[in-house]
C-alpha cells in the first residue's frame, strides 16, 4: 500500500483533482464540503480546475483524485499522464471506480455502434471509446465508492493520508447500513427491487431511508462479495423478471464480469 | 417476590410517569410489518401487542458506532471517552430480549467489564413484557419461555391489566411511590396468568429443549445444510445485526483534516462479513461466505454458562429479518432432527 | 468510587520505542520502554502473551512479546511489515512514542514446565513468542532439564533470531542446549536443510519428561504431533499458539472466535496457547 510515509509527521501534501468523461459532479461534492477551507489549509491543490484557474493538467502531485470514466481517447491519455505524475491515483466516484451509467452497454454493443445510434453518420471532434473504470488502465492504489462520494467520505480519505496512513475500502453492502438505521425493510415488506445487499456501504442507506430502493449507485461489493445470484433468487420469488434484474443491476454494475453468469445460475441462459 | 397489578388506564399514565425519569423508549410500529423501539413520546403510541423489533435492545447500552477515545498525535495521548450516566428505560422488553441482555452482560460485564457498556448498562431500567409467540418464535425450546431474573418489572397480560413482577430493588422503588396506580393482585388474576402462560406453551411450534443441537451441530459438521442454504445468502449481515446477542465490534481510527487529532470509534461488525476474520498478510480463516455462514450456526449455538443458555434466545430476529428468507429454526431443526408439533 | 477509578480494560499505556533492528527483510524487532515509572515496574508478561500496539490515527494490532519476561519496564516485539499498522511502525524512528495495551492472553504454561526438559519448535514468524519461552528457559535454568530449540523457515535469510541463536553457541555447549536452524525450501542456505521433523533426531530431550512449545502453520502442527505422540511425548505438555484476528484482546469484539457449538473459544482470551487435547479435539482450531 502507497502511503505518504512523510506524514507520519507533518507535511502538506500536492494534491491534483481531475476529471474524465463524467458529470464533475464528485469534484463538485469535494469542493462544496463544509471543511473545504481546512482541507485547503493542510493541503496544496497543485490543479483543481473547479477551484482555481491556476490549475495545471498533469501536476506533479502526491495524490490525484481522478473522477469520471475513460470514455475517449483523451481520456486515456490524461489518465495516463496522471498516473505518472503521481504518487497516489485515487478513483474518486462510480465513474471512476465502476464505470458509472455511461457503461450500460458494456458487452451489448459496440462504440460504433452506439455512435450510429447517437450521432448516425455525423463526425464528432474526438475519439470515443467504450465507457471503462480507470483501474482497467492503470494501477489504481485507492477507490472511494459513491456517486458521489458522501462528505464524510471524502474528508476520512484525505485525512488518512495526512496521517500517512490510507482508507479502507467498504467492503459490507448498503442493506446492513440500512438495518443499523432501523429502516423498515422495502425488499422483504413489498418485495422492492432494492439493490442494498449487493451495493458497497458507505452512504448511510441514503436512499432506503425516504423509501427508495437501492439502486447500486455505489457500486456492487469488492472483493467479489457482491452476491448477485442469491439477490437475484430473491427477486425471482418476487416475480421480478430476468430482464429487469439484469437491467437494474447493470446500471452501476456493467463492468461486474460475474454478474451475467451469477444471474444465468437462477433464471437459466438466455435461450 | 411482590407481586401488584395495574389497570391498562393506569398502565399509560405510569408510562408518563415514568418519561419523568428518563428517556423511556418503548416499542412502537414503524411500517406495516415491522416494530423498533423508539423514544416515547406519545404514551398512546406504545405498542404492547408486538412480536419482535427490527433492532435489538442491546445498541441503548452498546450503541451501533461510539467513540471510545478521542486522540492529539503531538501529545501521543489517547483520551478515553466514557459515556455520560443517562437514565434510559426500556419497557415492553420481550423474555427472550431480556435473557439476551443477560448473555450480554455475561460477556461484557464479567472480570474484564467493558466501560462503556457498564456505564450504560447501569444506568438502564429493563421493563418486560409477556407476549404470544408467534410462527417465528422458539425461545422454548432455548428453555427461557419465562424469565426469573435480568428486569426490574415485569408486565404480565391480564384480560383487565397487568400482573407486575417486581424483580429488583429498583423495581421496587419504581413501584412504592406510585402505588396510586397499583392495585393487590386477586385469585382470578393468577388463574389468568396460568391461562396465558398454557395458551402461551401451545402457541410454540416447536416443543420440548434443544439441549442436544451444540452436540448434533458439533456431530453433523458437514451436513448439506450449510451449502444449501449459504448459496441463498446475501453476505448482508441482517441476522447478526439484528441479533439480540451478537456483539461483534471493529474499531476504526477517524482522523480529522487538522492531520493530528481523531477519533477511536468501534462500530458494530459482523461475521457475515469478509474482514471479518482477515488478518495482515491476507490470510482469511473465514475465506467463503459457507464459512462464515457456518461461524454463525455455531457461536449462536454454543453454552453461555452464566445464563446456563445458548447464545440464541429463538426470538427469530434472524430469519424475519432475512432478505433472503433463510428460515434459521427450521435449518437447525434439519440438523437436530427436530420436528414441528402437527396441530 | 474504588470501581470506577479501576483501569478500563482498554487502558493504553505510552510507550518509548528505544532500537529498531532488521531481522530479515519483512521483519525488525523493536525494543520499548514505559514511559510511566509505575507501570514500568508494575508491568509483567508471560511467554506466549500478546500486546496492542496502537499508532494514532492507524490503529491497533496484535503482537506476540519476544523478550524475556525477566526484564522489568522493557519489552522487545518482531513485527512483520505486513500491513496499514505494522508498516507504519517500520517507518518509526528510535524516540518516537506507540501507545500498548495489554498484556493479553493466557501465555504458556510455564510453571507446569518447571523440572522438564523443554523442547521449542518454531517455523517462520513462530520463532517470536518462542523466543519469549527460550529466555525464560535460560533466565530460569535451574528450573529445566535439557533444552532443544529448532528453528525453521522456508529460506535462510527468513530464520528470525538466526545471528542471536547461532551467536549462543558457547552457551547452547555449556548448558545443555542444542539449537537447531533449518531452512525447508533453500538449497543455497549454509545451514541444516529440511523441516523441523526431520531434525527431531538432534534433540536433547527425553520425551517422556518433556515439555514442548510449538508455534508455526497448523500444517506444522498436524505433522508435529503425530510424530511427537509417536515419538512417546507426553500430550499432556504439548502447547501451541494460535494466530487469529485478535483486534480486542480481551473476548469482547469477537474477531478471533474459533471452535464449534461445544466449545465456543475466543483466541485472546481462552488462548492463544491451546494445549494438544483443544487443538485435537475442538474442529477448526488448526
Amino acid at each position: 500500500m502507497v502511503t505518504l510515509a512523510e506524514c507520519l509527521g507533518d507535511c502538506k501534501p500536492k494534491i491534483g483533482v481531475y476529471a474524465l468523461t463524467s458529470c464533475y459532479g464528485c469534484q463538485l461534492m469535494l469542493a462544496t464540503v463544509q471543511k473545504i477551507l481546512d482541507i485547503a489549509k493542510n493541503v496544496s491543490f497543485e490543479s483543481f480546475y473547479m477551484l482555481s484557474s491556476e490549475s495545471r493538467m498533469p501536476a506533479d502531485v502526491d495524490i490525484a483524485f481522478v473522477e469520471g470514466s475513460v470514455s475517449t481517447e483523451k481520456d486515456l491519455e490524461e489518465l495516463m499522464e496522471i498516473r505518472k505524475h503521481s504518487r497516489i491515483v485515487v478513483a474518486m466516484g462510480a465513474c471512476a471506480v465502476n464505470g458509472g451509467v455511461q457503461s450500460w452497454s458494456e458487452g451489448e454493443k459496440t462504440c460504433d455502434e452506439l455512435h450510429k445510434a447517437v450521432y448516425g453518420d455525423e463526425k464528432i471532434d474526438m475519439k470515443p471509446l467504450q465507457a471503462t473504470p480507470i483501474d482497467k488502465h492503470v494501477e489504481v492504489d485507492y477507490y472511494i465508492h459513491g456517486c458521489p462520494p458522501e462528505e464524510d467520505e471524502l474528508m476520512y480519505s484525505i485525512s488518512t493520508f495526512l496521517f500517512g496512513t490510507f482508507p479502507e475500502r467498504v467492503d459490507y453492502p448498503v442493506c446492513a447500513e440500512c438495518r443499523l438505521k432501523g429502516n423498515p425493510c422495502i425488499l422483504i415488506e413489498r418485495g422492492a427491487p432494492c439493490l442494498g445487499p449487493v451495493t458497497t456501504a458507505g452512504c448511510d442507506a441514503r436512499c432506503i431511508s425516504f423509501d427508495t430502493p437501492c439502486v447500486g449507485c455505489r457500486g456492487p461489493v469488492p472483493f467479489d462479495t457482491a452476491w448477485f445470484d442469491s439477490l437475484a433468487m430473491v427477486f425471482k420469488k418476487k416475480g421480478l423478471s430476468k430482464d429487469y434484474v439484469r437491467d437494474r443491476m447493470r446500471i452501476f454494475g456493467a463492468h461486474e464480469d460475474k454478474l451475467d453468469e451469477m444471474l444465468d445460475k437462477i433464471y437459466g441462459g438466455n435461450e | 417476590m411482590r407481586y401488584v397489578k395495574i389497570s391498562p388506564e393506569n398502565t399509560y399514565e405510569f408510562l408518563s410517569r415514568l418519561k419523568g425519569m428518563g428517556t423511556l423508549y418503548a416499542p412502537s410500529k414503524i411500517s406495516e410489518q415491522f416494530y423498533d423501539f423508539q423514544e416515547v413520546d406519545d404514551v398512546k403510541d406504545v405498542e404492547f401487542d408486538y412480536h419482535r423489533t427490527i433492532r435489538p435492545p442491546r445498541r441503548f447500552f452498546y450503541p451501533v458506532e461510539e467513540t471510545m477515545f478521542t486522540f492529539d498525535t503531538h501529545k501521543v495521548e489517547l483520551k478515553e471517552k466514557l459515556p455520560r450516566k443517562e437514565r434510559v428505560i426500556l419497557f415492553g422488553v420481550h423474555n427472550c430480549d431480556i435473557v439476551a441482555l443477560r448473555i450480554m452482560d455475561a460477556e461484557f460485564l464479567d472480570e474484564q467489564p467493558d466501560p462503556y457498556y457498564q456505564i450504560r448498562r447501569q444506568n438502564g431500567i429493563i421493563i418486560g413484557l409477556s407476549c404470544m409467540p408467534d410462527e417465528y418464535c422458539f425461545c422454548n425450546v432455548r428453555r427461557i419461555e419465562f424469565v426469573d431474573a435480568g428486569f426490574d418489572l415485569f408486565f404480565h397480560e391480564l384480560p383487565d391489566g397487568f400482573l407486575v413482577r417486581v424483580g429488583t430493588v429498583t423495581g421496587h422503588k419504581l413501584i412504592d411511590p406510585n402505588m396510586d396506580l397499583f392495585s393487590e393482585v386477586s385469585k382470578k388474576d393468577v388463574d389468568n396468568i396460568s391461562e396465558f402462560e398454557r395458551k402461551k406453551a401451545d402457541a410454540f411450534k416447536v416443543k420440548g429443549n434443544w439441549d442436544d443441537l451444540r452436540y448434533l451441530l458439533e456431530l453433523r459438521m458437514d451436513h448439506p445444510m450449510y451449502e444449501r442454504e449459504a448459496d441463498k445468502c446475501l453476505g448482508c449481515g441482517n441476522c447478526t445485526l439484528t441479533c439480540p446477542t451478537c456483539r461483534c465490534y471493529d474499531v476504526k481510527d477517524k482522523p480529522s483534516i487538522d492531520g493530528r487529532t481523531g477519533e477511536r470509534i468501534r462500530f458494530w461488525d459482523s461475521c457475515q462479513f469478509r474482514t471479518h476474520g482477515l488478518v495482515a498478510g491476507g490470510h482469511n480463516f473465514r475465506e467463503t461466505k459457507q464459512d462464515r455462514f457456518y461461524n454463525r450456526y455455531q457461536c449462536k449455538n454454543a453454552y453461555c454458562p452464566e445464563t446456563t443458555t445458548a447464545y440464541c434466545v429463538g426470538c427469530g430476529r434472524c430469519t424475519y429479518f432475512c432478505p433472503a428468507d433463510i428460515q434459521f429454526r427450521s435449518n437447525l431443526m434439519e440438523i437436530g432432527g427436530y420436528q414441528e408439533v402437527k396441530k | 468510587m474504588s470501581k470506577e477509578q479501576e483501569p478500563s480494560i482498554y487502558e493504553t499505556h505510552k510507550c518509548r520505542l528505544l532500537r529498531k533492528y532488521q531481522l530479515t527483510d519483512l521483519e525488525s524487532l523493536f525494543l520499548f520502554r514505559f514511559e510511566d515509572p509505575g507501570v514500568a515496574q508494575d508491568w509483567r508478561f508471560m511467554p506466549g502473551q500478546f500486546v496492542e500496539v496502537s499508532l494514532l490515527g492507524l490503529g491497533e494490532v496484535p503482537i506476540s512479546i519476544c523478550s524475556s519476561a525477566r526484564r522489568v519496564g522493557f519489552f522487545e516485539l518482531c513485527i512483520r511489515n505486513a500491513g496499514r499498522v505494522t508498516s507504519a511502525i517500520h517507518q518509526l524512528q528510535p524516540g518516537s512514542l506507540v501507545g500498548i495495551r495489554g498484556p493479553y492472553g493466557n501465555g504458556f504454561p510455564m510453571e507446569q514446565f518447571h523440572g522438564r526438559d523443554l523442547l521449542c519448535v518454531a517455523a517462520g514468524l513462530g520463532m517470536a513468542p518462542l523466543r519469549s519461552v527460550f529466555l525464560y528457559a535460560l533466565d530460569n535454568r535451574w528450573l529445566f532439564g535439557n533444552i532443544t530449540i529448532i528453528n525453521s523457515a522456508k529460506f535462510g535469510n527468513e530464520l528470525l533470531f538466526q545471528k542471536e541463536l547461532e551467536a549462543m553457541k558457547d552457551i547452547a555447549t555449556a548448558e545443555n542446549i542444542s539449537i537447531v536452524q533449518t531452512a525447508t525450501r533453500d538449497p543455497d542456505f549454509e545451514g541444516l536443510h529440511g523441516r523441523a521433523t526431520v531434525h527431531m533426531d538432534k534433540a536433547n530431550v527425553d520425551p517422556k519428561n518433556c515439555a514442548v512449545a510449538m508455534c508455526g502453520p497448523p500444517a506444522m502442527y498436524r505433522g508435529m504431533f503425530d510424530y511427537l505422540v509417536e515419538k512417546g511425548y507426553d500430550p499432556r505438555y504439548i502447547f501451541v499458539t494460535l494466530e487469529r484476528r485478535m483486534k480486542c484482546g480481551v473476548g469482547k469484539c469477537g474477531h478471533c472466535n474459533i471452535g464449534t457449538a461445544t466449545s465456543w473459544k475466543y483466541a485472546c482470551k481462552d488462548g492463544p496457547v491451546f494445549d494438544y487435547y483443544a487443538i485435537t479435539s475442538i474442529p477448526g482450531l488448526i
